[in-house]
């Protein structure tokens, strides 16, 4: 084994401290968070949120959860949380699985005007939301479901649609043309080809897909705010009211907590899924 | 009349119709409605440039305008910069490397809200770093830059670099794993120093991915609206403003729907003026 | 112009033995080829010698100096790539020269040597281009150019044609056995194939499973192989292999099926007594049609079939419960039908132990 030379031990330290620098200025901002939520308001007044908590509770979370004060009311986060996952369930599968049927039917199908579909899908995954929010806002209260649950998901659903579809569509002009002829030759139709040759072999792909998905729309804030309707605000939503509103002494603990609880579903899915989530990011990322 | 595919067509046609209405038509609506007389009711008589002539006299678009190309050259550079170096550094095979993509990876699962809350945090004078440092003993240390009207903008590139380094980091490793390792080889045979490697041949090598990444991050900077909201609220006054704030403040809140669409225009504008080279040379690098 | 010297060189990939402990001396100006089929280590081996790779144990030592601890830069060797691996967003002229300006030679110096290696090479009218513009020929002479552009003691080359098509790889060939001489060069090239080792190299190094079998000249490889797998290996059509024992009676035999061959010229070691089984291998090109004039050994059998390859004609005979293939002139073997003669260069004869592999 060959010994490494001097100047090349110093470049590997340097290179060591730079990274593990940098993994401090990642991570204090959370470090922060946590450590704040789990002090009593004395401590945060008294000293500054990098001081670490002397003796750590949970009555923040507590209160954060169940008694937070929007603007108006005091039920806490746990309504939005609940919310949340109302609007996430429905939103998720059903832009997932709009997705994979539109990402199929242009990798294996013939379809006139296939290339220029995929365009108008590439550019309309870059148009900005605020472009088309206030048409959007007429055309859902015109049907009627503006400020609504349905609302809320046709909405997600709707913007869902450019990045899935792409997605989607890569992952199955990846895989051999022949398979899909080989079935069509036995007799197979579209639907029987999708349920029996493609989702079986679709599983990485849609785990991808569906992280992308709630952790997009978890996180959402402008569309939630804006079509959910005031009893099915998402937790972001109700978060952004509980911490900027500045009735009396701010209560920077339990704002900390709900923020973290906040934060917590996505987070997870994120320690619990590794590679997909970096798989779908980068997917998400380098389109077309 | 058999329609060949028609299970296909069938599949696709409700998203090509979703897509041309509401993506396409909604965005042609509000280009009409910028060049119309609409103010708290759209009115849909045609006034020219009207509106963007007010626009752009209104103090705080100007703001919110000019603050974009600040945060968005600033965030960019910091983003690309960080990412680029944090790929490089990890393609250098260090150890606990899991670790260290674990860490700089996970803000993208937050929420911007919760981002910019948290940078709100860190970054206030009365509880986060310059109360930390007084802390310390430097009883003169001063960085209420977030309370400033002349440098809340900046705060915001804390959050953003912060937040989108590590995707920009995922692509670049992706991309550097990607070099042939014959041409690692040859340049250890003909004794050139790794640094001159990375920035004479790999780097060059992955031009075209870099120039991805400024697109998306640019991109996102002109969509930005959860992080303004959260962590400056746009303010101190409209100080750090933001075009994606402005448009939906003024649609909601100042019930503006000429003044709102106009701004839209421009963000599409925006949009497009960055995505329409890039795709052109993208297209035509695929042809070739 | 220096030598390479190979002393003990172990390499394992986690259970599997790469390199078993080989030892090479590769002369000054010599071209080595290391010969082999995929996964044998000539590459591996390749790789050691460039100090791309760590060892487990062993020296390496070029121009008499002893390098195993040395980065592949501070060897004084040049290396050309399978793929080429050439800076695809430099011109040619940039690749040749960036190396050089990394290690500070004079600007002049650097002139001088990219023109002397366009000329040589023939690639100054692609000075200005990037790889990308290039035809794999042209590259791979880039590549080679990139090399040779280091002025370095050994040059090793990985493989270099086996991505050009047919004809092209008999044109560098050509131009490798040109530059071998012109430069007098110490060159250790690896490839799979066995007609480029024999048209190019001055001594092949044939591998398996990570042992040298055999170190020697083309015509002794061919001639005299060591050992079964090198006799096998080299040479196409492949040579002929027949089971047999030894006779010893008033002159030593070899007893294949119902013949008795004498081996008289066959230098046999004594120790082998009567009844030793080996292995009776003769070349194609050794087996010919007997007739009047035939003075050695004949033996009787069947046709098969046929082969035409061109020039001459393999013809497959069936001997007992073996089989054996004989070139011949087209014209005859297409006369040939039912039973025949065929005489036996003895000669040209190497026997084998079945066993150890080892010539006898």
């Amino acid at each position: 084994m060959r010994a490494i030379a001097a100047p090349a031990r110093i470049g590997r330290f340097g290179l060591y401290a730079f990274l593990v620098g940098t993994a401090l200025f990642f991570a204090i901002p959370l470090l922060v968070v946590i450590s704040t939520s789990l002090k009593s308001l004395d401590e945060i007044r008294d000293f500054s949120i990098f001081v670490p908590p002397s003796s750590p509770h949970f009555a923040a979370w507590w209160k954060a959860w169940y008694a937070a004060c929007t603007g108006l009311n005091c039920g806490g986060v746990h309504v939005g949380f609940w919310n949340s996952v109302r609007i996430l369930i429905p939103s998720v599968t059903l832009s997932v699985l709009a997705g994979a049927l539109n990402g199929y039917a242009l990798s294996h199908w013939r379809v006139p005007g296939a290339d220029l579909i995929l365009l108008a899908l590439l550019l309309g995954a870059f148009i900005p939301y605020q472009v088309i929010l206030y048409p959007l806002v007429k055309i859902t209260s015109t049907i009627g479901i503006y400020s609504s649950l349905p609302g809320i998901i046709t909405v997600h659903i709707l913007f869902g649609l450019p990045v899935m579809t792409l997605l989607f569509r890569n992952f199955y002009a990846g895989l051999p043309a022949e398979l899909v002829k080989a079935a069509r030759v036995d007799g197979a139709g579209f639907w029987r080809i999708f349920v029996s040759v493609m989702l079986p072999l679709s599983v990485n792909i849609l785990i991808v897909a569906t992280i992308l998905q709630t952790t997009g729309i978890w996180n959402d804030y402008l569309l939630g705010l804006i079509f959910a309707g005031r009893e099915n605000q998402p937790m972001t939503v109700q978060l952004n009211a509980i911490a900027t509103t500045s009735t009396g002494e701010i209560e920077y603990n339990v704002n900390m907590a709900a923020a973290l609880l906040t934060a917590l579903p996505p987070l997870l899915v994120y320690f619990a899924s590794g590679r997909f989530f970096v798989r779908g990011i980068t997917a998400g990322a380098v389109k077309g | 009349m058999r329609i060949r595919n028609l299970a296909a067509k069938a599949v696709l046609s409700p998203t090509v119709l979703v897509m041309l209405v509401c993506f396409y038509g909604c965005a042609i609506w509000t280009a009409y409605l910028s060049v119309t007389r609409s103010a708290l009711l759209p009115s849909y008589q045609f006034a020219g440039l009207f509106q963007y002539v007010r626009l752009f006299g209104t103090p705080r678009w100007n703001v919110a305008w000019s603050n974009m190309f600040l945060f968005g050259v600033l965030d960019i550079l910091g983003t690309l910069g960080l990412g680029v170096l944090l790929a490089v550094l990890i393609d250098r095979q260090v150890h606990f490397q899991s670790v260290f993509r674990t860490i700089f990876l996970y803000p993208l699962s937050i929420s911007f809200i919760v981002t910019g809350l948290t940078w709100q945090w860190v970054l206030s004078p009365t509880i986060g770093f310059q109360n930390f440092v007084r802390g310390l003993g430097w009883s003169d240390f001063v960085f209420d830059w977030i309370t400033r009207p002349d440098r809340a903008i900046y705060t915001l590139v804390f959050a953003g670099v912060w937040h989108q380094s590590g995707l920009i980091m995922a692509i670049m490793l992706a991309g550097l794993r990607g070099v042939d390792r014959e041409i690692w080889r040859a340049t250890r045979v003909e004794a050139i120093p790794p640094w001159r490697v990375y920035l004479n041949i790999v780097l060059p090598m992955l031009r075209p991915l870099m120039v991805t990444c400024v697109v998306l991050i640019a991109i996102a900077v002109v969509k930005s609206y959860d992080l303004v909201v959260a962590m400056t609220g746009g303010g101190p006054g409209y100080a750090s403003d933001l075009p994606g704030k402005f448009v939906v403040d003024f649609a909601f809140e100042r019930a503006n729907i000429g003044q709102a669409s106009a701004a839209a225009a421009v963000m599409l504008g925006s949009v497009l003026t960055v995505l329409a080279p890039y795709l052109y040379l993208e297209l035509s690098r695929r042809d070739r | 112009m220096s030598g390479v010297v190979v002393c003990g060189l172990s390499k394992s990939y986690g259970p599997v033995r790469a390199l078993r402990g080989i030892d090479l001396v590769v002369e000054p100006g010599d071209f080595t080829v290391l010969l082999g089929p995929s996964g044998c280590g000539k590459s591996t081996l390749l790789n050691a010698i460039a100090g791309l790779d760590d060892i487990d144990a062993g020296t390496v030592a070029i121009g008499g100096v002893e390098v195993t601890q040395r980065e592949p830069s501070e060897r004084g060797i040049a290396m050309v790539f399978q793929s080429y691996a050439l800076y695809p967003t430099m011109t040619v002229r940039r690749n040749l020269s960036f190396g050089l300006r990394v290690r500070s030679v004079p600007k002049a110096e650097i002139k001088r040597r990219v023109a002397w290696v366009s000329e040589l090479l023939q690639i100054g009218g692609m000075l200005d281009r990037k790889p990308s513009q290039l035809s794999g020929g042209q590259r791979q002479r880039v590549a080679i150019g990139r090399a040779l552009v280091q002025q370095a003691k050994v040059f090793l080359l990985d493989e270099p044609l086996s991505n050009l098509d047919a004809k092209l790889r008999t044109e560098m060939r050509v131009e490798l056995k040109r530059l071998h001489h012109s430069l007098a060069a110490t060159i250790i090239y690896v490839t799979h194939d066995q007609i480029e080792a024999m048209t190019l190299a001055t001594r092949i190094a044939v591998m398996r499973a990570g042992r040298i079998e055999q170190y020697a000249t083309p015509d002794v490889l061919y001639e005299r192989p060591e050992t079964l797998f090198v006799a096998g290996f080299v040479g196409s059509p492949g040579m002929n292999f027949l089971s047999g024992s030894i006779g010893r009676a008033s002159v030593p035999v070899a007893r294949i099926e119902t013949d008795a061959i004498p081996l008289d010229g066959y230098p046999l070691c004594s120790s082998l007594n009567d009844g030793r089984e080996i292995i009776f291998g003769i070349r194609p090109e050794h087996v010919s049609l007997a007739n009047q004039e035939t003075r050695g050994p004949v033996i009787e059998a069947q046709t098969l079939f046929i082969e035409p390859m061109g020039a001459d004609t393999l013809a497959w005979f069936q001997h007992g419960s073996q089989r054996i293939s004989a070139r011949l002139p087209p014209q005859r073997a297409r006369e040939i039908s039912g039973k025949v003669r065929l005489a036996l260069d003895i000669s040209q004869v190497s026997l084998f132990d079945p066993a150890t592999e080892q010539r006898l």
